[in-house]
């Protein structure tokens, strides 16, 4: 085995290691953030706040997929993808995710705010790994006059941009997956697939009552501003947020209860109506069997590395 | 902080799915079936709380409150947190659909135990409730971080050193949930003492609970 290569840098190179190193991040997350937030049409002032899953028409090879094969393909894709270990098959697996996110042809805008979503943890590994991996026979440190603790590991950076990849890879996946059809079919989908129907049902009624939540809170933190309330690091404010949360509890529950007896009312009898009824036919197979062969050979090629 | 894809090994990824599975199944068997919608529309009031930032210096942070669940759900509370979870990572892309077992099992088992610390402790007094619900809800965050720690070192020694991060960044997060859940919890003994009784327990437990 190799010995540890050690290559020494005057400490000045440091600060400008780590100015580049957080520079990038910051300039990624500031571009990202611009494109997530530009207006996507004139007059359409759409709040992204609590994404919709709602939309689902399109005309695209993965809309007109069938569901069940969409998602099986999918989520076998994912846990492949994240059972990678080296970067060069990582980084073919995001060639891949923008491949199908072309053809899919799903708003930019959402991709984007999804990777907004993991950078902040997938930033934190690319920025601390390098200096905490610990240092062993063959690899590259970059070591600072003055500062013999803090060493810059090229093998820490190779690991976090690994990791980097793999989580960019899936989450650019997730968009294709969701979007593609309407919400309420996928989950009845994921009910044929063997998930018990009321796992479905529930998923489907917290995300309808997420949005009425949502404008509830909204409306009483309007109401707390316009009596004065401002957001300060102090005892005041966490006593106020205590109360606006226990408050949102009550208002929910009370809701709750209303919610289910107008369900019950209504016949309710533990099943939603069908969706949609779809059928399964040969070249839905065929399109799954192609994407996961290429996965399986990525998996291969991982593993030759 | 939620784990995100690609992050864990794969054996733990699908280790904590079955593992998460098998408690959401028994969490299921301790929730009364009919209550289930109920449930289900309660989740989403829990994701909007935890939605809440509460400013931090410079930053802020967003409350995490697996310790308010826990405390108002009981057993409830794992079903709860998986199905918030798995409707954050699909659509906020908070914490990855393959590490939802991982993420799970981190939000999940701190709530069972400080939903069982909660209703061993909280004793009739409003005062002393809210004392022991905002132990609970510090206890929630600090046996999360343990949890994200313990997760993340399975990947091996390399990742040691961010595991160790993630659990001093969780400081400030546990003082700020704490001190907001025994407020949370203050208010709700004086406001509606009935939500603090785990109300969806299975018809025969609750009897006595």
């Amino acid at each position: 085995m190799a010995d540890v290569i050690n290559i020494q840098m005057p400490l000045w190179q440091l600060s400008l290691l780590a100015l580049i190193l957080f520079s990038a991040i910051a300039i990624v997350v500031v571009l990202l953030r611009c494109i997530a937030h530009e207006p996507s049409a004139v007059g359409e002032d759409r709040d992204w706040s609590v994404p919709s899953l709602a939309d689902g028409c399109g005309t695209s090879l993965l809309h007109r997929w069938d569901v069940r094969c969409k998602i099986l393909t999918i989520l076998v894709c994912s846990f492949a993808v994240a059972s990678l270990s080296h970067l060069a098959p990582a980084l073919i697996a995001i060639g891949l995710s923008l491949i199908i996110l072309f053809i899919a042809r799903v708003s930019f805008a959402k991709v984007v705010l999804r990777l907004l979503a993991i950078s902040g943890f997938v930033g934190m590994f690319l920025v601390i790994m390098p200096f905490s991996v610990p240092v062993h026979n063959g690899d590259t440190v970059l070591v600072f006059n003055g500062m013999d603790r803090l060493s810059f590991n090229l093998r820490g950076l190779l690991l976090a941009g690994t990791i980097a990849a793999k989580a960019i890879a899936i989450a650019l996946l997730m968009e294709p997956l969701l979007s593609t059809a309407p919400f309420p079919v996928t989950l009845h989908e994921l009910s044929r697939l063997g998930i018990p129907e009321m796992v479905g049902q529930m998923v489907l009624l917290s995300y309808r009552y997420l949005h009425v939540f949502r404008h509830e809170a909204r409306r009483m933190s309007w109401g707390m501003q316009v009596r004065g309330f401002r957001k300060r690091t102090e005892l005041a404010t966490l006593r106020a947020v205590g109360n606006f949360i226990g408050m949102l509890f009550v208002r929910s529950f009370e809701r709750t209860e209303r919610v289910f007896d107008a369900m019950r009312a209504r016949g309710y009898r533990g099943r939603f109506p069908e969706p949609a009824e779809l059928r399964l036919q040969a070249k839905d197979v065929v399109l799954a069997a192609a994407w996961i062969a290429v996965v399986a050979a990525l998996i291969i090629y991982d593993r030759i590395v | 902080m939620h784990i995100s894809d690609g992050v864990l090994p794969i054996s733990v990824t699908v280790g904590s799915y079955i593992a998460g599975a098998a408690i959401v199944a028994w969490s299921v068997r301790r929730t009364n079936s009919e209550e289930l919608p109920k449930l289900a529309v309660m989740t989403a009031a829990f994701f909007v709380a935890s939605l809440v930032h509460v400013p931090l210096g410079p930053t802020s942070v967003h409350l995490i409150i697996p310790g308010l669940t826990g405390a108002l759900l009981g057993s409830s509370a794992f079903l709860s947190i998986g199905l918030g979870l798995l409707l954050q990572s699909l659509l906020f892309q908070f914490g990855g659909l393959t590490a939802l077992g991982a993420n799970a099992l981190m939000m999940g088992l701190p709530a069972l135990a400080c939903g069982w610390f909660f209703q061993r402790f909280k004793g009739w007094i409003q005062l002393r409730q809210a004392v022991v619900g905002g132990l609970a809800g510090a206890l929630g965050t600090v046996l999360a971080s343990i949890i994200l720690a313990i997760l993340l070192m399975t990947g091996g020694e390399d990742f040691f050193g961010v595991a160790k991060i993630a659990l001093l960044a969780h400081v400030p997060v546990v003082i700020i949930e704490g001190v907001v859940s025994a407020f949370t919890i203050g208010f709700l003994a004086r406001v509606k003492p009935v939500l603090l009784q785990t109300s969806f327990r299975h018809p025969t437990k609750a009897a006595h609970g």
